[in-house]
């Protein structure tokens, strides 16, 4: 019998499954809300415009994020303007803030979301990213006011129906992961990043605080989903770094992220769970050692425009490090040449060394044509020995 | 106690806004002229605090409050001093390109620039091309400094270079480029003068250019 898509990722993150093509989606591999729509123009088949019919033409493996845990990112805020749809993510707060419009000329749209973010949206696409005008947290007594926001025992933070949840879960056969928050990340969603980089310095008593809050809700709602749910690997969000390297020194970094993801990691070990995820934008080359100290060992995406490189991180830090990701997007908008250099530089090394999963370098955006995706696809599964996709054997 | 221009570069660099401030007052109370507490003092630290962001010495963080330190010393010795002798390095535009919202990379040129001596115009995110050519027009910059991080933004870059011939006003400023997807080839290719491949180059840069 073939293993279920549950044990090759586990036996990948432990590096025992050299060869093997798993694509996950639609974390790792997934695409701008615009692409499938662009593909479809270019000739890609009408049905692909749904965003699981594509992942299925991919052959792309599903993972699940657990994400009626109330822990992580909330992906899925939603507001209608004209028709369209402005997506946006907030940090775990319960309960949301009301939506307050607060105004709107021609072109845009300014509101307080459910962040408590105040926004200017571009009402001829909303869904681009907004425009940023304030944030709720700005000292210590607007954050006194949010603070009571990330209380563990909120009852809405877990599926209303936790016990069915639990057992629907524990039944699935592809892996299942938990959002165990963030520090950085988080921060800087409700303090933007200017006053949170000045905090750090002036009022570090402050900074402490608000991750030692975020530490103790995850280890409460750890403790709590580990104890019903099995969980196959748990993802931190940061994206703390830029083109050249992080967004704090590792001086800050050690004094103030690495103790509570210590707490954290210690307490997933100890359960079991020894896939930790963090997903950060940027050069990660001070980071990662840092990161491995803390006890997370899955690295995604390692953006290949800000100098990461996947195959010297796996000859630098071998099975300290999963990896995910690194395939040039801007390649893929080149010729097939390119592509298959791309690929034939990195893939068939990280397959063989196994502990790596191929994704392009974050989502693929729209200016990647539909045919070139399918080349890269098809190249990979050439050198796993896959036959390409939209064949009969496929 | 005589003045100390290593002490008040040692206080930019430490990001001592208060120590700053201090030892400004005191070496103005002692007569020194306003142009020697800048260029002995204040800009050689954040100078030297470019070179170790530059080197991955120090982190952004530390840049940003000693770009602070820098801005209380420049506004304590700004009022003995012309504005062309504050920015005398030249002045700059700068703005990311329509379509993308991200800044933080152009935020910290421009507190980088600020801090190496120049203007800087800050158009924001956004910036529609009409928008940059009305600036040029308006405040007549040595340089034109855009900022993508998307690849399907970055094609802005060259519609503003063609609407500033267009406009009459190419060979009035030179033009500089940076983001996560911008290439020196990228910048030769579509007529860019100047390229940065990260934040602390920029400074280098953009003296490059004013000096070409």
């Amino acid at each position: 019998m073939a293993d279920s898509l549950r044990q090759r990722f586990l036996d990948i993150c432990r590096f025992r499954r050299s060869g093997d093509l798993c694509l996950l989606a639609p974390w790792l591999n997934d695409f701008w809300m615009e692409t499938p729509g662009v593909w479809v123009s270019q000739g890609a088949p009408a049905e692909l415009a749904d965003p699981r019919t594509l992942r299925d033409y991919f052959r792309f493996e599903h993972i699940r994020v657990l994400r009626e845990i109330q822990t992580g990112l909330y992906m899925d805020k939603r507001l209608e303007v004209l028709g369209q749809t402005y997506v946006y993510a907030i940090p775990p707060i319960i309960p949301t803030y009301e939506i307050r419009m607060l105004g709107e000329d021609e072109h845009t749209l300014s509101l307080v979301n459910e962040g408590g973010q105040t926004v200017r949206i571009d009402k001829r696409d909303p869904q681009k990213m907004p425009m940023y005008l304030g944030h709720p947290v700005k000292d210590r007594a607007t954050w006194q006011e949010y603070k009571k926001r990330f209380d563990p025992a909120s009852p809405e933070r877990f599926p209303a129906d936790w016990e069915g949840y639990a057992t629907r879960m524990n039944a699935k056969e592809e892996p299942l992961l938990l959002n165990v928050g963030s520090f950085f990340g988080f921060l800087r969603e409700w303090m933007g990043l200017e006053p949170l980089l000045f905090a750090l310095h002036d009022d570090p008593v402050l900074i402490e605080d608000m991750m030692d809050t975020l530490c103790e809700m995850e280890m409460a709602c750890i403790t709590k989903a580990l104890g019903k749910v099995r969980v196959d690997g748990a993802m931190f969000w940061e994206d703390m770094a830029f083109k050249t390297g992080p967004l704090i020194s590792p001086k800050m970094f050690r004094r103030f992220m690495m103790p509570r993801y210590r707490r954290i990691t210690d307490l997933l070990r100890s359960k079991g769970v020894d896939v930790i995820f963090v997903d950060s934008d940027g050069n990660l080359t001070h980071l990662i050692p840092l990161w491995i100290e803390s006890g997370i060992n899955f690295f995604w995406p390692l953006e290949c425009a800000a100098g990461n490189d996947a195959v010297a991180l796996r000859k630098q830090y071998g099975r300290d490090a999963i990896l995910g990701g690194n395939i040039d997007k801007r390649v893929l908008m080149k010729s097939r040449d390119a592509i298959r250099e791309e690929v034939m530089a990195k893939i068939p090394y990280l397959l063989e060394t196994s502990g790596y999963f191929p994704s392009v370098d974050h989502f693929v955006p729209p200016d990647v044509p539909f045919e070139n995706f399918v080349y890269f696809i098809n190249t990979m599964r050439e050198v796993a020995g896959l036959p390409p996709i939209g064949s009969s054997k496929a | 106690m005589t003045w100390d221009a290593s002490a008040i570069s040692d206080a930019v660099q430490n990001g001592d806004d208060q120590l700053v401030v201090k030892l400004v007052k005191e070496a103005l109370r002692q007569g020194t002229p306003a142009t020697i507490i800048l260029d002995s003092g204040l800009v050689p630290g954040i100078q030297r605090l470019g070179e170790l962001f530059q080197d991955g010495e120090v982190f952004l963080p530390e840049v940003l409050i000693s770009c602070r330190a820098m801005d209380r010393g420049v506004d304590e010795v700004k009022p003995f001093l012309s504005a062309a002798e504050v920015h005398k390095k030249g002045r700059v535009i700068i703005g990311t390109v329509e379509g993308d919202l991200h800044d933080i990379g152009k935020n910290i040129v421009r507190l980088m620039l600020e801090c190496g001596g120049f203007e800087v115009i800050d158009l924001g995110v956004d910036v529609p091309v009409t928008s940059f050519v009305d600036a040029v027009k308006t405040h007549s910059p040595d340089i034109l400094a855009m900022s993508a991080l998307l690849t399907i933004t970055m094609t802005n870059m060259p519609e503003v270079l063609a609407a500033l011939e267009k406009a009459g006003l190419r060979d009035r400023v030179r033009v500089m480029i940076g983001g996560a997807p911008i290439t020196r080839e990228y910048a030769d290719q579509i007529g860019a003068e100047g390229f940065a491949p990260d934040c602390a180059s920029a400074v280098v840069e953009a003296e490059r250019l004013v000096k070409a």
